[in-house]
């Protein structure tokens, strides 16, 4: 299980974005390279059609496989109470047979990223994961390299904050993760996924104070 | 890791393996001063399609096979025999399975028993039975030689110790022997160092050659 909020930032802001990550979560950000491939079962495989997500990490020297997947929201009148998505989620490594596995199984190819930026992981409240990242798309099947991948969304970038969760906690973490997406709403506003809400009016103003400090939050 | 060879048991034609020839194995390592150590248990499935049209059941693997190792706790094997691809994941992949709902456990088996120490050698010998049931289906033997974990280097040493134990456990009749036949690691992208995707190789083609003894043994009572 896991709580997810999503924003988008425009890209001139994103060095503003990570000058206040940096402070807030007091840890070095990680960069971020991951080619992820979304399968789906084919046309007769399962009473109901399935999707996997699997993701290769391209930053380092020996690429490294998750297979994941991405369940059901909780539904009913608590969670549209809370702004924060509360789904099921399952991740497991595995050696880098996972994609012919899958095929061979009878899974095909629906599409494929490439995502590239950084993340920073910390705790506060809970396991917090913040994801800047711009989306790209593949021009050739699986070419993530050279001049391949192109943006989804030329001069947007996506930001993801996720915290695993069980069925026990999900409350604190929901409200450990509302409350740290406070702290960025002068740049950005962070929603359920699904729910758009674009970019923030004060992004410009909130950027460039953060850049004119020099970057001197304390960590 | 260390290397290993998985034996098993292969009744002569006409017999079928019981729980004393078992008895009688034990006793043979045993004899050979083997030191008991513990319990082991490994499991293996069966996964099947989930289809709407059973018709197409032929686009889809024969043989979709999941392990569970006691060496690698937290890791799940799988192995589609006929692709020859193997597959180390977390346990988790297990629960991810479940929740694709597009291939589900058929048939699973316990390989279970106890562990010996003889020397610089680990043996195993277990019984084949399928979970929730005593119904002995087969009986199967790893030995691993703790010093050297290249499969080539390794190969004349346990020939040796093959040799040797092939000669204690026909001393005591026993109608079949231990069998090993290593598959071609090469085809499933292993290399030459053992690792517990090798063992999860092996089972898997142990289980293969279970099947078709089983098979024969139907065949010939028809």
């Amino acid at each position: 299980m896991e709580c997810v909020v999503q924003g988008i930032i425009e890209t001139p802001y994103v060095e503003a974005l990570e000058i206040l990550l940096q402070g807030l979560c007091g840890v070095h950000k990680q960069s971020l390279r991951v080619h992820e491939i979304c399968l789906k079962s084919g046309p007769n495989l399962g009473f109901v059609a399935s999707e996997v997500r699997l993701l290769c990490d391209l930053e380092q020297s020996e690429p490294t496989w998750t297979v994941k997947h991405v369940g059901g929201a909780m539904r009913g009148a608590g969670a549209e109470q809370i702004s924060v998505l509360v789904r099921s989620m399952v991740e497991s490594k595995a050696s880098k047979n996972v994609l012919r596995l899958f095929y061979a199984l009878g899974y095909k190819l629906d599409h494929e990223l490439l995502r590239v930026g950084f993340t920073f992981h910390f705790q506060r409240g809970a396991q917090i994961t913040v994801t800047v990242s711009s989306v790209n798309k593949m021009l050739k099947l699986h070419a993530t390299d050279g001049d391949g991948p192109v943006p989804v969304t030329p001069g947007i970038q996506l930001v993801e904050v996720t915290a695993p969760a069980t069925s026990e906690n999900y409350n604190e973490v929901v409200a450990a993760v509302s409350s740290f997406c406070e702290y960025l709403a002068p740049l950005l506003h962070l929603s359920k996924p699904g729910v758009s809400t674009g970019v923030v009016p004060t992004a410009a103003a909130a950027a460039a104070s953060l850049m004119s400090d020099g970057g001197g939050t304390t960590s | 890791m260390p290397l290993k060879w998985v034996f098993n048991w292969q009744p002569n034609a006409g017999s079928t393996v019981n729980s004393q020839i078992l008895n009688e194995v034990s006793q043979c390592v045993e004899s050979m001063n083997g030191v008991k150590e513990g319990r082991w248990k490994a499991t293996l499935t069966f996964y099947k399609p989930m289809l709407r049209d059973q018709a197409l059941a032929a686009e889809f693997p024969r043989e979709f096979i999941g392990i569970s190792l006691p060496e690698q706790p937290n890791k799940y094997y799988f192995i589609l025999r006929g692709n020859k691809i193997v597959l180390e994941a977390d346990s988790s992949i297990q629960l991810i399975m479940e929740k694709l709902q597009s291939y589900k456990s058929r048939v699973a088996l316990n390989f279970e028993g106890f562990q010996y120490q003889l020397g610089d050698f680990q043996l195993r010998v277990g019984k084949v039975v399928p979970t929730h049931s005593e119904n002995l289906r087969g009986i199967v033997m790893e030995v691993e030689y703790l010093p050297i974990s290249s499969l080539e280097k390794s190969k004349q040493i346990m020939d040796e110790f093959v040799e040797i134990w092939q000669e204690a456990v026909s001393k005591r009749s026993l109608p079949g022997h231990f069998m090993h036949i290593e598959p071609n690691f090469s085809e499933y992208g292993l290399a030459d160092h053992y690792t517990s995707q090798h063992t999860a190789v092996q089972y898997a083609h142990v289980m293969g050659h279970l099947i078709a003894t089983v098979q024969a043994v139907q065949a010939g009572r028809n």
